[in-house]
Order: structure tokens, then sequence, then C-alpha cells
């Protein structure tokens, strides 16, 4: 029998989502300014959650997070920046997903706040962080944030060189003449 | 010049679908002068178009509309969505594949009388065997350059090809080598050699791989007798009050309905849309769909035993660079029932980009674990596992009760359950592909469970009886003489190899028989 419809089944990657995404993945530099240029956001009194953009400390924390899911030492905030960047764009345009970004990231705090007395962002242990990432496994929040960083990270051109891949070769004529066969520890 | 034919000529063939079976079917055909329209739902790109990037050749080219799936296998957890990678395009997924190009073994064409009733599997006999289709491989390896074949040189050994022969050596097996690709090593009837770009599956920018885009396509409509249309979706095959098949109906670019006639019509959407189509294209006449009068349509559905394993090693090999799946170890082939199933594997090359790698290497992961794979990127390499699963009956694509496409059809829902032979052969080769890793000194060993299949076979069997499957030794419907099937839905076997060798070759011969049904009248 198909599955039922509406069942929200876990899934690695929305694959069919992929491609309408493109044209922000290309874009990294443009985003980091992008973000950065939050900061000083001043929100009105009457606006309910759902209406506030997220704010410089929210984006701090979707930061954090998106490192905790993918930790690499070995790359800059800017590149997680780049990587939430996608969601902040539609969190601009779309108030469900500013309402999940906005309710997601206060429940990390709030579970922080329990866990060890300060805001998701500002708790220093990392297995603290991973216990409160624990809690909300496979949750919306967990889900879309998870599906759309790992795009956003991973195919970033600039984060290739970070971890030696070469990317496209055909303008340089393949790797015929550049290293296909260079292996010598065997 | 490509031909132009009108709606109402009833004389030519209708060929739906261009990529391994439609498009080698379409030139074989306009080779013995036959006229034929050729109709493809998706758009004709070329070379030019193709890019060095996943992503964007992701959506270039993949058939995204939707689809559902059932059942335990893992693809319906991990990619509900997306049961199957296979393309839309003029080329079909021959713009896509690995170019792995081998022949079914013996036994794999006599399943049932070779490994017995198999509680849970459909096992059947193909009504052919290797004998008879060894000159028409022969053909298919010669059309398509096939290294390895007739004196075509192999390619040469990647890094990462290095890698798979040193340790299949050290666990003494003795049959690796690079594989028999359908890619020029050397610059071959018209298309340059290989440069060892390394994106093969994002189609290949020197032309080197064949693809019935820039092949069998062109070369059909240089004869003057093929119309190719492009962006042209087939939604219902119609016959007359004898049963005969009189046309199609289509959707053309402009989402107008078309309706084109036909003397004959060749079904080669794939095992998802071939049989969908058929389901599809139920009358009062045919209330269990066309050509079903077995039940057997949208059944068997196989897609092999697949799973990767990705090795980290404490030294670079830049899996990334060269042709991608061109290492092959062929030991495990074979049929030894004491490895505990039935069947064989074969352990093949499987290299992936860093973002690919990165966002699949293990489905839902997240932490420091998981990022210390990607960390070692550059010393990992990767084969892919792939053998043959059992044919099912539940196993199966059915149109679903409720999700209707943009044309107002139901949808497939792609139905699979693991049979347990196929579980004991994932278990064997899991173990095999880590002690040959390890012992060159892989440090850590990773098991990737199936990605959406790009092997879909079974769902319009052959079979020598009627009762038993859904066309004959031919690919033609047991029930309509003029409908045949031209896909790897015709295959009662999916044998532990790749399949699309299986389909030219079986492509190539059935345009013979056709010509031959033609000139004789009897369609």
């Amino acid at each position: 029998m198909p599955p039922d419809e509406g069942v929200d089944t876990m899934k690695l990657l929305n694959w069919t989502r992929r491609f309408s995404r493109r044209g922000f993945l290309s874009g990294g530099a443009a985003t980091i300014a992008a973000v950065a240029a939050t900061g000083g956001t001043v929100l009105a009194d009457a606006q309910s959650p759902s209406d506030m953009p997220i704010d410089r400390e929210g984006l701090r924390t979707l930061v954090k997070f998106t490192r905790d899911l993918f930790p690499h030492d070995r790359l800059e905030d800017d590149y997680y920046a780049a990587a939430i960047g996608s969601l902040k764009a539609e969190a601009e345009k779309d108030s469900a997903t500013r309402k999940l970004l906005l309710g997601g990231i206060s429940e990390l705090n709030r579970l922080a706040m329990a866990a060890a007395g300060n805001p998701y962002a500002d708790v220093a242990d990392e297995s603290v962080r991973a216990g409160v990432i624990k809690q909300i496994e496979g949750g919306a929040f967990f889900t879309k944030v998870y599906g759309d960083t790992i795009v956003g990270l991973y195919n970033n051109p600039n984060v290739w060189p970070k971890f030696g891949y070469e990317g496209p070769s055909s303008a340089k004529g393949g790797y015929l003449h550049r290293g296909f066969n260079d292996l010598d520890w065997l | 010049m490509p031909a132009k034919f009108d709606l109402n000529d009833s004389s030519v063939v209708v060929i739906i679908g261009s990529g391994a079976g439609g498009g080698t079917l379409a030139n074989e055909l306009a080779q013995k002068g036959i006229s034929l329209v050729v109709l493809e739902a998706g758009k004709r790109i070329e070379i030019s178009d193709f890019q060095n990037d996943e992503d964007a050749m992701f959506g270039l080219f993949t058939w995204l509309d939707p689809r559902s799936t059932s059942g335990s296998w893992y693809v319906a957890k991990t990619s509900p969505d997306l049961p199957v990678w296979i393309c839309k395009l003029v080329g079909g997924t021959t713009v896509h594949w690995g170019a792995c190009a081998l022949r079914f073994q013996e036994h794999e064409f006599k399943t049932r009388t070779r490994y017995g009733a198999i509680a849970g599997a459909n096992l059947l006999d193909w009504p052919i065997d290797l004998k008879e289709m060894e000159p028409y491989y022969d053909r298919a390896e010669l059309k398509m350059g096939v290294t390895g074949t007739h004196g075509i040189p192999r390619l040469p050994a990647s890094n990462h090809g290095k890698v798979l022969f040193a340790g299949a050596k050290k666990v003494g097996y003795t049959q690796f080598m690079t594989t028999n690709m359908a890619i020029n090593s050397v610059p071959r009837d018209g298309r340059a050699s290989c440069q060892q770009t390394g994106f093969c599956v994002q189609g290949c920018t020197f032309g080197a791989k064949w693809s019935t885009l820039y092949t069998e396509i062109p070369r059909a409509e240089a004869t003057g007798k093929t119309e190719v249309r492009p962006e042209s979706q087939v939604l219902h095959i119609e016959h007359d009050k004898s049963g005969k098949i009189t046309g199609v109906v289509y959707a053309d670019r402009t989402g107008a309905m078309q309706r084109q006639k036909a003397r004959i019509v060749a079904v080669a959407g794939n095992a998802i849309e071939s049989p969908r189509l058929l389901l599809n294209s139920s009358s009062s006449m045919f209330p269990q769909g066309l050509a079903n009068s077995s039940g057997q349509v949208g059944k068997n559905y196989m897609r092999h035993m697949t799973s990767t394993v990705f090795a980290i090693f404490d030294k670079p090999v830049h899996m990334y660079r060269g042709t991608a799946q061109s290492g092959i170890v062929m030991d495990e082939a074979r049929l030894d029932t004491k490895r505990g199933f039935v069947g064989g594997y074969q352990m093949e090359l499987l290299p992936q980009g860093l973002p690919s790698f990165a966002q699949n290497i293990v489905p839902n992961a997240w932490g420091r674990d998981r990022a210390s794979i990607i960390d070692n990127y550059v010393n990992v390499a990767g084969v892919w596992l792939i053998g043959e699963d059992l044919p099912r009956e539940t196993n199966r694509i059915t149109l679903h009760p409720s999700r209707k496409d943009h044309y107002g059809l139901p949808i497939p829902n792609v139905h699979s359950d693991d049979h347990p032979n196929d579980l004991a052969m994932q278990k064997h080769a899991f173990g095999q592909a880590d002690a040959l890793y390890k012992s060159i000194g892989a440090k850590r060993t990773v098991h990737r469970l199936p990605f959406p299949s790009t092997h879909n076979m079974g769902t319009n069997r052959m079979s020598e009886k009627p009762q038993d499957g859904v066309v004959n030794r031919w690919g033609q419907s047991h029930d309509i003489r003029n409908l045949f099937v031209s896909d790897g839905s015709q295959f009662t076997s999916s044998g532990g190899e790749n399949p699309t060798l299986t389909i030219v070759a079986l492509a190539i011969r059935q345009a013979e028989y056709i010509a031959g049904q033609m000139a004789k009248g009897a369609v």
C-alpha cells in the first residue's frame, strides 16, 4: 500500500528541492554580508513573534547550531553563516519558516539554560550542546535546518579546497595530466 | 535531415523514450528505412550544456515528477520522494550512466532452473539464453565502443582503481581490471577519448562516453526517417475495437494534447514509467491496463542489491579524479550457494565528489563522528556492491489511489521489500569489501545502504508463456501484436550486472524482429 499522505518521513535530503536552491548556493560571499547587515534591526512593539525578523543573536545561535551539526575545525564561522543564508532568505519571505526558526532558536536556548545556565550559543562545552541537540533531533526545526544547511555548507565551492577537493576539471583538460594516477604509496 | 510526420500518419512506428532502449531501437529501425517518431518527455540539450557540477546537473536532467514509495527498503526511508534516480531528457539515463558495459552470465538467464524454487520469489527463466544473445552483445559492444572487447584497449587505472586492485590482490581475488566501459579509451567513432574528468555521471563533457543523445539519435535523424519530439509526454496508448494499437495521446511542450497515429508502438520509458503508462492506458476492453492479461504489469520490480563501502586511509586517494566507475572486481559474481545466497555481485568503483559524499555519507547523522569522515575526504576510497536481486510479485509499481500528476494522472508508487536472499548477499558483500580495504591498511570502513535506484528492471517481464509475463522473447506484448516493450522493464531477472548493455543488445535484436514482421505484413 502507498504511504499515508502527510506523514512526515524523516529524510536525509529533500532531493527534489536541491535544484531550485542553486541560485543561492553560488552566492556565498553576498550571503555573509547580508547576515552581517541585519544586526541593527529595531523591533516594533506591535509585532507578533512570527512577524519578527531573526535578529543577530538568533543568527548567532543558528550558526553555532549548524557548526555543531557539521563540526569542522578547519572551517571558520563565515562558512556556516553562508550555509544558513538560504534559511534566512526563506524566513524573510515566509512567515511559517520564520516562526519555525524562531521557535527552534528559542527552544535551543531554553534547553541550554536548563542544562548549563546559558543561552545555546554561550554554552562553552560542546558535549552539553550535543545533549541539547539530542533532545530536538528529528523534530521539524532540526529537520529543516539540517536539510538546508547540509547542502548550503558542502555545496559551496569556497569550502571545497578546505577538504582538498579540486572540483570541476573539464576546463582544465580533466585530470588526465593532473594526477588521476599519481598514487605512489601502495 | 530530421523527418517531419503528420499526426495522422498511421504508417509510423512510435517509440516512447529515447534512452538506451528507445534511442537504440530508433537508430536500428531508421537504418533499415523504417519511418518513426520518437516521443521524449524531457528536453533536448547538448554536450555544451553539461557542467562539472553535481547539483546543477541533478537539477537539469533528473526525472523529478512526483513519485511515492512504500515497503521496508531503505530508500523509502531516506529518499521517499525520489525512489529512483533516472533522467528526463533526450538520451534518457544514458546521459547519466556510469558506462559499465557487462554481459549477463549464462545462469542469470535461467534463474528458475538454476536456483530452484525460492520462497517469496517469483523466479522465471528468460525465454532466451546467453548463446542467443551473444551476437547481439557483440553488436552492442561494437556500437558503443566497449573497452576490453573486440580489441578496444582498456582505460588506464586511476588512483582509486589502484587502491581497489591492490586490496583485491591482497585478499586473493584474481578477476580485477579496469571495467568494460562504453567510454572511448582512444578516439573512436567520431568521438574523443576519455580525459579522466571524473564527472561521468554529470554528462561527459568530452563526449567520450556513449550516450544515445549524441550517437544513436542524430544518426537516426540523419537517415531522414526519424522525427524526435522532445517535451512530449505520452499519457495514453489507444487501441481499436479489435484491440490493435492505433496511436498515442501525448502532452506537447505547450501542454496541449496531441494524438499521434501509429502502426506500432514501442514503450521505452524505464521500469517505472513504462508499466505506469500501460496501467494508465486501461480501457473497457483492457480494464487491468494494456498488455496485462497476466496481471504481471508493474510486478517483479528489481533494483539490484546495492550498497557501498567507503574506506578511510591515512594517505591520499583523490577518488574523484578520473573515470568514475572504471575499476571492477568480478570474483564474487559467480553462482556459489556455499556463500549462503543465490546469484552473485560485482564490486565496482564508486567515487563521489565532495558535495555528494558529504551530504550522503551517513544519512540523518550529525556531530563529530560524521564530520571526521568528511575531514578525511581526500583519503577515502569507495566501492559499490551491485548484485542480483530476486523478482517478487509484491515488489511493484502501482498507480497511487489518490495522488495525481500535473496532467491529472495517478502518480506511480514504488513498493519494495528486501528478500532475505538480498540481505544475505549484502552482508557477505560488506564483509568482503571490508576485508579488501583493511588488507591494505584502511583505518576504518563506512557502510552505506542504497542510494535512489539507477538500475530499474522487471516490471513488464519477458516470458515463454503468456500467463507468466507481459512480453514474449522479442519484447512483443503477448496480448497485442503491435505493442512492444524496449527497455529494462522486460528483464525476467536482474542479473548481477549493470543493465544497459543488455538493454541495448535487446533493442538491436528487437529491431530485426520488428523490421521482419513489418516486411511480412504481420504487424
